[in-house]
């Protein structure tokens, strides 16, 4: 239920489901995968909001949902108040330009044996928008807006360096433009270095175009970098969500503690605090009863095996699914919260 | 592992096109033979048909480079001549099923789902035959010749380029790079030409110069059963079968025509590892 | 503690490809203590893997090799490769990035660490199962007499990269190598990874080579620290000092580019230019060009000098390099480690 700050928001999702059949034989379906499990998640205009968690979190499912890349199996998705989940071809096409996504590998995002020219011209191809020479001219701008300089335009993308790869991947993403992008861990597969400059372009970007950004990752400290606002998930479901001082300096889901005790920080003088969660993500095929954290929860208590956690509210933005956390707040509000669980 | 990629962009760009050595030694084979079948009129010393009871079994000399054969003949004229039935069986009988077999490969990988099910179904149908008793059978039904060969052969292929096709199609369909396109807005036709076909060509292209380098061997095979190419017509393989015959006598009536079969399945394999390299589209394979 | 275990001797590697000599690694001069957990950081290209395929004798046939690599006072350069693959797995070990890669697909997990005992060692079948069970339990796998015969694939990521590391200490290795161990893990088993890799040295007593990209790993459980850059050793230090006070510009910029804990929007500060083409390596230091206080001298390789901090730069901004070259200190005092 995170929601942006006042306004209607420009992209909207309410209780997302997305299950993927897992076939045995030919024909018979056997379970299946439940990779969102209710999702609701709003961005707003110009916002950059990070969807965190660790492999089989179903961030990338939710990410692939809003691009309309995969149908989500029930739930809605409103887009600057238009419902485009399940609508009309028509709505959905505008949609399309609306919202681009950006992937992680910039390598095999871009076609190996298109100069980068045309790839960053294919969208305004596809939607014959202007004559040839003003796509050129287009093409050009956007090279420059994402600081590709104007010689490297006939290159393949095997001539490119990891980061200009990137950043032709972001400006073919631009050439619609769109009002959101959609990035999946677009910084992982980069050096440090590399990814700082990504990092930069995204944030001059959205302060520029005015671009929101849902930024989907696991790398926590870039999340806290550039985000407004942070959704974790865990198996399927958010289990927290703030703005990103809320979620980084109080976090209250045992989880999302867990995950930012994990990061290794470059100092030695705060080598890891010793909360180790205990055990790995259980199969999405089968997820836990009640909260799906529970078994690998430091402060797991009775109620958690029986029932699924509402979200319990601490600020206006800040939001989190645990019955610990819950209970603690109901009790003991006035006490300190900091790890006063832990 | 980490400081290779970025070596080797010197290398000349035609070079690369060719597939490196290999590559362009098999290019150049195959245009060599192409024109030796298409100038046999002017390279032959003798005529390819001509009966001559004088030279029966004649060693090779100078004017008779290759000997003579059972009735006389020049085998050196033959083999020159011979390449044009082979040739255009090898290369037809794959251009032809190349023609039925990458729709219906691109199709069934591109759409998935039930066109995938029931095309598929069909194509392991036809690949399920032995392939010779198609062939025959065939043959049985139109008669023997170098069209009704290459047909044959054809027919044989088409389940093999399907296959290729889409199984190369699947994985391109999956790379992000067409979802990304999909996201802004080309339509399914234009990803199809601009993406689909030009990164999937490359194992197709292998495929179809091995099945070149096969059909000449298919075709000798059928033409050893009588059922390929009539004499008097020089056919490799023909002469490959009635050289048979004769070889503790007169081993030059197999061997020349032998030899000439493998220099073309070499050409055609050497132009399938050039292909192999060319299309790696990241460049340098070590 | 002070005993060297390893040592690298101005180590060059050179590839040779079709458009020319690329030498990936240059001149690099590095001694490992006993005992120590060596972290070795750069970016992609910049030789640290390279240099680890060299100790280990697994570089590809187009790669030439210069200087000594001495382990236990022995030349690893000149052995053969038989005297090479009695080393690995038993005196020197590794542990690669993807475990799945360095596990047979089609054989039982147990049966893996119980072939590198047996390999290395005199044992009988029995006793080496009951050795890999042991070592099974020991890193962390639950239930290892009932999962001994299960295929890797069974295992998730973090599982199968704890069969490796019980394979690589099976025969008490002097030197254990680990090349990006936990780079395909997620955060929170990379943590159990790394907590079980610092437990494993302090029982073991193991020397640990760590290559790794990301400096967070490194900060967490090496003593020491080397950074490369495009085939230089740039900066050798211990590790409260290297994250106090980077020297090197190349490691300060390296730290600046690091998106910041605290969430304050902001440009991260970038390095500029690219890491330069190492078939066509400018001589001299190889970061000038992207330098931000580059001096004449530059065109000559500084060399790695010890200051007395105990860390060690090559760059001409350093006085200990200044004094190792033969140059006099810098014209403008107190530029150096600012």
């Amino acid at each position: 239920m995170a929601e942006p700050t006042g306004g209607r928001p420009l992209l909207q999702v309410e209780g997302v489901v997305k299950r993927f059949p897992i076939r045995r034989g030919v024909l018979r379906g056997a379970g299946a995968v439940h990779a969102v499990e209710g999702v609701d998640l709003a961005v707003g205009r110009g916002e950059v909001v990070s969807l965190v968690g660790e492999s089989g979190s179903g961030k990338s499912t939710l990410g692939k949902c809003i691009t309309g890349m995969i149908r989500p199996t029930a739930g809605r998705i409103h887009f600057d108040g238009v419902e485009v989940s399940g609508s009309s071809r028509g709505a959905r096409g505008n949609f399309r330009r609306r919202v681009q996504p950006v992937f992680q590998d910039p390598r095999s995002s871009l076609d190996p044996r298109w100069a980068i020219e045309r790839t960053i011209r294919e969208p305004l191809d596809a939607f014959r928008i202007g004559n040839k020479a003003a796509r050129a001219a287009r093409v050009r701008e956007l090279m420059d807006l994402v600081g590709l300089p104007a010689h490297l335009s006939q290159r393949k993308p095997s001539e490119l360096s990891g980061g200009q790869q990137q950043r032709v991947a972001i400006a073919a993403a631009l050439a619609l433009e769109p009002d959101l992008l959609v990035a999946d861990e677009p910084v992982s597969a980069l050096d440090v270095s590399v990814q700082a400059q990504i990092l930069n372009l995204l944030a001059d970007l959205r302060q520029r175009l005015g671009l929101a950004l849902l930024f989907i990752a696991h790398d926590l400290s870039v999340i806290e970098h550039i985000s407004d606002r942070v959704a974790v998930m865990y198996l399927g479901r958010i289990v927290e969500s703030g703005t990103v001082s809320e979620v980084f300096t109080d976090p209250r889901h045992p989880y999302t503690r867990a995950l930012i005790d994990a990061i290794p920080r470059p100092d030695p003088t705060q080598r890891m605090s010793r909360t180790r969660l205990i055990g790995e993500i259980p199969s999405p095929v089968n997820p836990p009863s009640g909260c799906r954290f529970h078994p690998r929860c430091p402060v797991a208590i009775g109620v958690c095996s029986q029932d699924d956690p509402q979200q319990t509210t601490f600020s206006s933005q800040h939001r989190a699914a645990c019955h610990v956390a819950a209970a603690q707040t109901a009790s003991l509000s006035e006490l300190p919260h900091e790890r006063a669980w832990l | 592992m980490t400081t290779i990629e970025r070596a080797s962009t010197a290398r000349p760009q035609w070079r690369t096109r060719f597939g490196g050595r290999e590559g362009l030694i098999g290019w150049t084979i195959l245009a060599v033979l192409i024109l030796i079948a298409i100038l046999a009129p002017v390279l032959a010393p003798h005529s390819s048909e001509a009966i001559d009871s004088t030279r029966i079994f004649a060693k090779p000399d100078l004017s008779h480079p290759f000997g003579s054969d059972d009735l006389g003949r020049d085998v050196f004229s033959r083999v020159l001549y011979a390449y044009r039935a082979s040739l255009s069986i090898a290369i037809g009988s794959v251009l032809l099923a190349m023609i039925v077999g990458v729709p219906i490969g691109v199709f069934a990988g591109y759409v998935g789902g039930w066109a995938d099910l029931v095309l598929m179904r069909a194509v392991d149908l036809l690949l399920a035959f032995p392939a010779l008793l198609l062939a025959i059978s065939l043959i049985a039904i139109l008669g023997p010749g170098n069209a009704v060969a290459l047909l044959a052969i054809a027919i044989i292929y088409v389940p093999i380029i399907a296959r290729v096709v889409r199984s190369s199609v699947l994985v391109v369909r999956g790379q992000p790079y067409v979802l990304g396109a999909r996201t802004r807005g080309a339509s399914h036709w234009a990803i199809v030409r601009g993406h689909v076909l030009p990164n999937s060509a490359g194992p197709v292209l292998v495929q179809a110069s091995v099945l070149m380098a096969f059909a000449i061997v298919i075709e000798a095979a059928l033409s050893f059963l009588g059922l390929g190419s009539q004499p008097p017509t020089p056919e490799l393989g023909l002469m490959l079968a009635e050289g048979n015959n004769y070889l503790t006598t007169a081993p030059w009536v197999e061997i020349f025509p032998g030899l000439a079969i493998a220099v073309t399945v070499l050409a055609f394999n050497l132009i399938g590892d050039g292909l192999r390299r060319s299309f790696d589209p990241h460049g340098v394979t070590r | 503690m002070s005993d060297s275990l390893l040592e690298f001797r101005k180590v060059s590697v050179d590839y040779a490809g079709r458009g020319g000599t690329v030498s990936a690694v240059t001149d690099v001069s590095l001694t490992l203590i006993e005992g120590e957990t060596f972290g070795l950081v750069g970016e992609s290209g910049c030789g640290k893997t390279t240099l680890s395929m060299a100790l280990m004798g697994l570089l590809p046939d187009i790669a030439s090799v210069r200087g000594r690599i001495l382990f236990n006072g022995s030349d690893l350069t000149t052995m053969t490769e038989s005297q090479l693959r009695e080393l690995r797995g038993d005196r020197i070990s590794m542990v690669f990035q993807d475990p799945a890669t360095s596990l047979d697909p089609t054989f039982g997990i147990g049966s893996q660490v119980a072939d590198t005992i047996r390999a290395h060692g005199d044992v009988s079948r029995k006793q080496a199962k009951d050795r890999a069970l042991g070592l099974l339990a020991e890193v962390g796998i639950p239930a290892a007499a009932e999962r001994y015969a299960d295929p890797p694939h069974r295992l998730s990521g973090g599982m199968r990269q704890r069969v490796v590391l019980a394979a690589a200490i099976a025969n008490n290795p002097a030197l254990l190598l680990a090349d990006e161990p936990t780079t395909a893990l997620d955060v929170t088993i990379q943590a159990q990874i790394l907590d079980l890799l610092a437990d494993l040295q302090r029982r073991h007593g193991t020397t640990i080579l760590l290559i790794a990209h990301d400096l967070g790993v490194v900060a967490q459980i090496c003593d020491r620290v080397g950074v490369m850059y495009a085939g230089q050793l740039v900066e050798v230090a211990p590790v409260a000092e290297l994250f106090a006070r980077p020297r090197h510009p190349y490691t300060r910029a390296l730290f600046d580019a690091l998106p910041s804990g605290s969430h304050q929007a902001g440009a991260l500060r970038v390095i500029a230019g690219q890491v330069p083409d190492l078939a066509h390596a400018p001589t001299g230091c190889r970061f000038k060009d992207r330098c931000p206080s580059r001096l004449a001298e530059c065109d000559e390789t500084p060399p790695l000098a010890m200051s007395d901090s105990g860390a060690s730069i090559a760059c001409w901004l350093d006085p200990a390099t200044r004094a190792a070259g033969g140059l006099g200190p810098l014209a403008i005092a107190g530029e150096s480690n600012g």
